[in-house]
């Protein structure tokens, strides 16, 4: 365990705490945090003033408000609560691509640093944090808890990932989609390598049940630009189909192609309200945080 | 069914295909094998990117490799025959009639072969392609035909016949080649029998006669081989003939060669024509002959010497080289010494037979008619030395000397010649009693003819001394009146010939072999007592040649110019002694009695006469060289008949009517060394070179964003 503690990016980790992640919308949770709840009730935070009606509570009324202008004011108060989030990790065989020119990091190590970047971000906000690795179907589900001595349950499971099998995300969605929690955010890392995959009916249903989805897509520099030449055999990672080509022939198309992939997603995400993080693993990670976090920071009304 | 190659050493240029195949090993990539993520991504990419994408490398060297030896098999100039091996590779044994045209129309020239080479050789392929149990033989169709080789099952046999055949200089006669064949299939083995005639269809080899006497027909089949076909460039001309003749009335001892040039051609007009002489050439002319026309040129040509001379006369070489020269062969007379020996002579000298004679036999001088005569009386005739003469003439000679008559027989027997004249001193009871060893005839009377003279019969006379006679002369000669002539009677157990016939079945000229020598008898007088003779420009030559003739001097005048295969025979006078014959390429051939014939090879044959102590030895046929003391004795040439270089070809048609009844089947024959033209084979070369084409476009294509 402390093995692959260390394994994990410190720098990353010390970087990014500092930032807070703040969902977008209230989160219905048990535990009081940082996350604003669309409950109105005893907080700290003021929200506004409402017009008495029989029923309110008699201590919410604003006494001094009642002298000024003699009518009867209830002081309304934004109650924060613990969010509940779920990252859903792709262990599909395409994520454990290795590059074949050295000091690349591979993309699986980038996920992993990911995702333990964003629990160990949730927990230190006191924020549930679950971890599920899937494939086909999941292969290993980490119910989310808020405990600090749960970031090691996350980290245990990320270190015992080893890439197999092919991607079925849609499945895996609909299947989680039914035990997810209402209200609660789900974060999904994968190179979305599926073919054949109908992405968009499954977020869509998510959202429906006001879960907060985020995509981070990963994808290795090697699969964007496809830097390869001479004869080469390609074999999957998934399926073990292989194909032989010269990649320089097919380069221009390639790219175009991916970049289809991408940017189709990314439609298909505005489209929904989905958050979604292109991840290019030459990028350094906190940077790539940072500036999402930032950014998600100035659209959240505080 | 075969592929074969007009030009095969291009087929080397099938090892080019070794140029890609290295460049592809040399050139060939290291294969790697990458683990990836998106190989589906890959797939689609390759999907949209089929046109773009680069070629598949083992199909380019394929293409190319393709490219390569398509244009090699384009070069070689392949042409696919299913027919030439049909006519050989038939399931079941067949026995195969073979008629090789070896005529010398033949030797015509396609490209670099002679369409004789290129028979010989088809042939020799169809030998080899066919069923061992076959059985071939072999017949040549130039005249006269035989057969070369008789049925047999043997190919190397065969094939060493095929070998020894060489073009001749002969004309071709198919219809008897047919009949030859036809006499062989009736006794060959295998039931399947055909004729395979590999000719060039020229038309002088069919001749309807020769088709007249076939029979039995039905059964067989024919195929004939149009060799002409294969022809690229045409027989452009031919020497037709060649005639020569001594300028004998002038001073200037011109020797006249006119030859007749035809001109074959279709375009040219201009035939450069020269005339050798031994060997060099010494005269040229550039000929205008329209195409298509026989033109004659005369070349006019001083004789120095009194020496036989040997020559030809040539046009340019074009696609026949037999008919585009001629030769010829001149032999000037020897001098001939006549004496005249005057029975009756008068003081008005042109009322003398020696006034006649002698200006019948010598007009100018004695170096234009080659005769010497010298004029005696009788009382003289002792003193003259007979030995110095060749020639004796009695004219109207009542009597010898005593015992003179020995003499003559001696000059006679010797190898003279002995001629006489009757006239009106002639006595006959002298002539019966002391000349009856001389002459075969007895004297019988004198017979003046009463109303209607008599004339003398010319008429089919093919006596050498009548042969040079024009038909105008001929008739000339019949409206000579003669008034008197002495009647013969055959003595016994002599023979004679009579040389010429007065009407009324008289005999006018009686000749007789005496010895070595001859005798004539003129039944007329010499002089205008009995005739008109005499004053007649016929009598000039008549004399002249009855002279030439009995010296045997005639044979170099009218037999010196044969026809391929014609024999060569002694003269009617006849030489005793033997012979040699030395043909063009020097070999030398004993003369017999029977005449020469292997007078294949045209040119100059020379004559050469063996001493007369050498006749009674044996003597090979054939010799290796001259043996000592043999003389020339002459030459005379062959030449080619030159009705089979006449362009024109045997139609279908008439080949079916000449050949009714048999199945015949006319193809035009491919060879290795010439383009083939019609339906019998299918030349590739174009369809070749369109495949290359085709697979530099395709190679085009698949490299084109490289």
């Amino acid at each position: 365990m402390e093995n692959s503690t260390q394994k994990l990016d410190a720098q990353a980790l010390s970087h990014v705490s500092t930032l807070k992640i703040t969902a977008m919308n209230l989160v219905e949770g048990l535990l009081t945090g940082q996350h604003r709840s669309r409950h109105k009730g005893s907080s700290v935070e003021f929200a506004e003033y409402k017009d008495y009606s029989p029923g309110d509570e008699i201590r919410h009324i604003d006494w001094k408000v009642v002298g000024k202008t003699d009518k009867y004011h209830v002081k309304q108060f934004e109650q924060s609560t613990n969010l509940k989030c779920t990252i859903l990790l792709d262990a599909s065989g395409s994520m454990g691509y290795q590059s074949p020119f050295p000091e690349q990091v591979s993309k699986m190590e980038y996920a992993r640093n990911l995702v333990a970047t964003l629990s160990y971000l949730f927990l230190k906000q006191f924020d549930a944090v679950g971890l599920t690795l899937f494939n086909d179907k999941v292969i290993e589900h980490i119910p989310p808890r808020s405990k600090a001595s749960h970031f090691q349950h996350i980290l245990h499971g990320l270190v015992n990932i080893a890439p197999k099998g092919t991607t079925q995300i849609a499945d895996v969605l609909g299947g989680l989609s039914e035990r997810l929690p209402g209200r609660s955010m789900l974060i999904l890392v994968s190179d979305f390598f599926a073919p054949n995959q109908d992405l968009q009916k499954s977020l869509k249903l998510l959202c429906s049940r006001g879960i907060e989805v985020i995509l981070f897509h990963v994808l290795h520099p090697d699969e964007i630009h496809l830097p390869f030449e001479g004869d080469i055999v390609f074999e999957s990672l998934e399926d073990g189909s292989t194909l032989g080509l010269d990649p320089q022939d097919i380069c221009d198309e390639y790219q175009k192609l991916i970049q289809e992939h991408i940017n189709s997603f990314k439609k298909d995400c505005n489209g929904l309200g989905v958050d979604y993080i292109f991840q290019d693993t030459s990028e350094p990670l906190d940077q790539a945080l940072s500036y999402y976090l930032l950014k998600r920071k100035s659209l959240t009304k505080l | 069914m075969s592929l074969n190659y007009s030009s095969p050493l291009f087929l080397f240029g099938l090892l080019g295909i070794a140029i890609p195949v290295l460049i592809h090993l040399l050139t060939r990539r290291q294969q790697k094998q990458i683990r990836f993520s998106a190989v589906h991504l890959l797939k689609q990419s390759q999907k949209r990117s089929t046109q773009k994408s680069r070629p598949n490398r083992l199909l380019l060297l394929i293409a190319r490799c393709l490219a390569i030896a398509l244009f090699s098999l384009a070069l070689a100039d392949p042409f696919f025959s299913f027919r030439q091996s049909e006519a050989f590779r038939s399931g079941s044994p067949t026995s195969t009639v073979f008629i090789l045209d070896d005529s010398y129309s033949m030797g015509k020239k396609s490209d670099k072969n002679l369409l004789f080479d290129l028979a010989l050789e088809f042939i020799s392929e169809g030998v080899k392609q066919a069923s061992d149990k076959s059985e071939f033989s072999l017949v040549l169709a130039s005249s006269q035909t035989r057969i070369e080789q008789d049925w047999t099952s043997d190919k190397t046999t065969f094939e060493k016949t095929l070998t020894a055949q060489s073009l001749s200089f002969r004309t071709t006669s198919i219809g008897d080649a047919i009949d030859l064949s036809i006499k062989l299939l009736d006794s060959a083995k295998q039931e399947k029998k055909k004729i395979l005639v590999l000719t060039d269809l020229d038309k002088n080899g069919w001749k309807e006669e020769a088709f007249l006497k076939l029979t039995n027909l039905a059964p067989y089949s024919i195929k004939l081989l149009d060799f002409s076909s294969l022809l690229p460039d045409d027989n452009k001309g031919m020497v037709k003939s060649v005639q020569i003749s001594q300028e004998f009335l002038t001073q200037s001892r011109l020797l006249r060669v006119k030859a007749e040039v035809k001109n074959f051609s279709s375009t040219l007009s201009r035939v450069p024509l020269s005339l050798f002489l031994e060997g060099k050439i010494v005269k040229e002319e550039l000929l205008n002959v329209p195409p298509g026309q026989t033109h004659s040129h005369e070349f006019s040509y001083p004789l120095r010497r009194n020496l036989p001379i040997n020559g030809k006369i040539q046009i340019p070489d074009d696609a026949l080289t037999s008919d585009n020269s001629r030769h010829f062969s001149f032999h000037p007379s020897q001098n001939i010494k006549v004496l005249v020996v005057d029975g009756d002579p008068e003081t008005i000298s042109h009322q003398s037979e020696s006034f006649y004679l002698e200006r019948a036999l010598n007009p100018f001088s004695v170096s234009l008619s080659h005769i010497d005569p010298t004029v005696s009386t009788l009382a003289e005739l002792p003193l003259r030395n007979l030995s110095d003469f060749s020639v004796v003439i009695l004219a109207n000679v009542r009597e010898l000397s005593s015992g003179y008559e020995l003499e003559l027989e001696k000059f006679v027997l010797n190898g003279g010649a002995l001629l006489f004249g009757m006239g009106s001193q002639v006595n006959p009871k002298y002539f019966n009693e002391h000349l009856g060893n001389l002459f075969p005839v007895k004297l019988d009377s004198l017979y003046r003819v009463q109303g209607e003279p008599l004339h003398l019969l010319l008429k089919n006379n093919a006596h050498p001394v009548v042969k040079i006679f024009s038909p105008k002369e001929l008739a000339e000669m019949r409206e000579i009146n003669f008034d008197s002539i002495y009647t013969v009677q055959a003595r016994e157990d002599k023979a004679f010939k009579v040389g010429a016939w007065f009407s009324k079945q008289h005999p006018a000229v009686i000749e007789s072999k005496v010895g070595k020598g001859i005798v004539v008898l003129f039944l007329s007088s010499l002089d205008r007592d009995w005739n008109d003779f005499p004053i007649q420009p016929t009598f000039l030559p008549w004399i002249q040649r009855w002279t030439q003739y009995s010296a045997r001097g005639l044979d170099s005048i009218f037999r010196q110019s044969l026809l391929v295969g014609e024999a060569f025979r002694k003269s009617a006078s006849g030489s005793e002694g033997r012979w040699i014959v030395r043909s063009p390429d020097r070999v030398l051939h004993l003369l017999d009695d029977k005449g020469f014939t292997n007078t294949f090879q045209p040119g100059i044959y020379h004559l050469f006469s063996l001493p007369s102590s050498d006749t009674k030895t044996e003597m090979p046929k054939t010799l290796e060289r001259l043996p000592s003391g043999a003389e020339p004795a002459g030459s005379f040439t062959v030449n080619i008949d030159t009705q089979e270089s006449e362009p024109e070809k045997i139609s279908h048609k008439e080949i079916q009517h000449f050949l009714e009844g048999m199945k015949i089947e006319i193809q035009e024959p491919h060879s290795q060394a010439s383009k083939p033209q019609d339906s019998g084979g299918t030349p590739l070369a174009t369809p070749f070179f369109l495949l290359v084409a085709g697979m530099l476009l395709v190679e085009g294509w698949m490299i084109r964003k490289e």
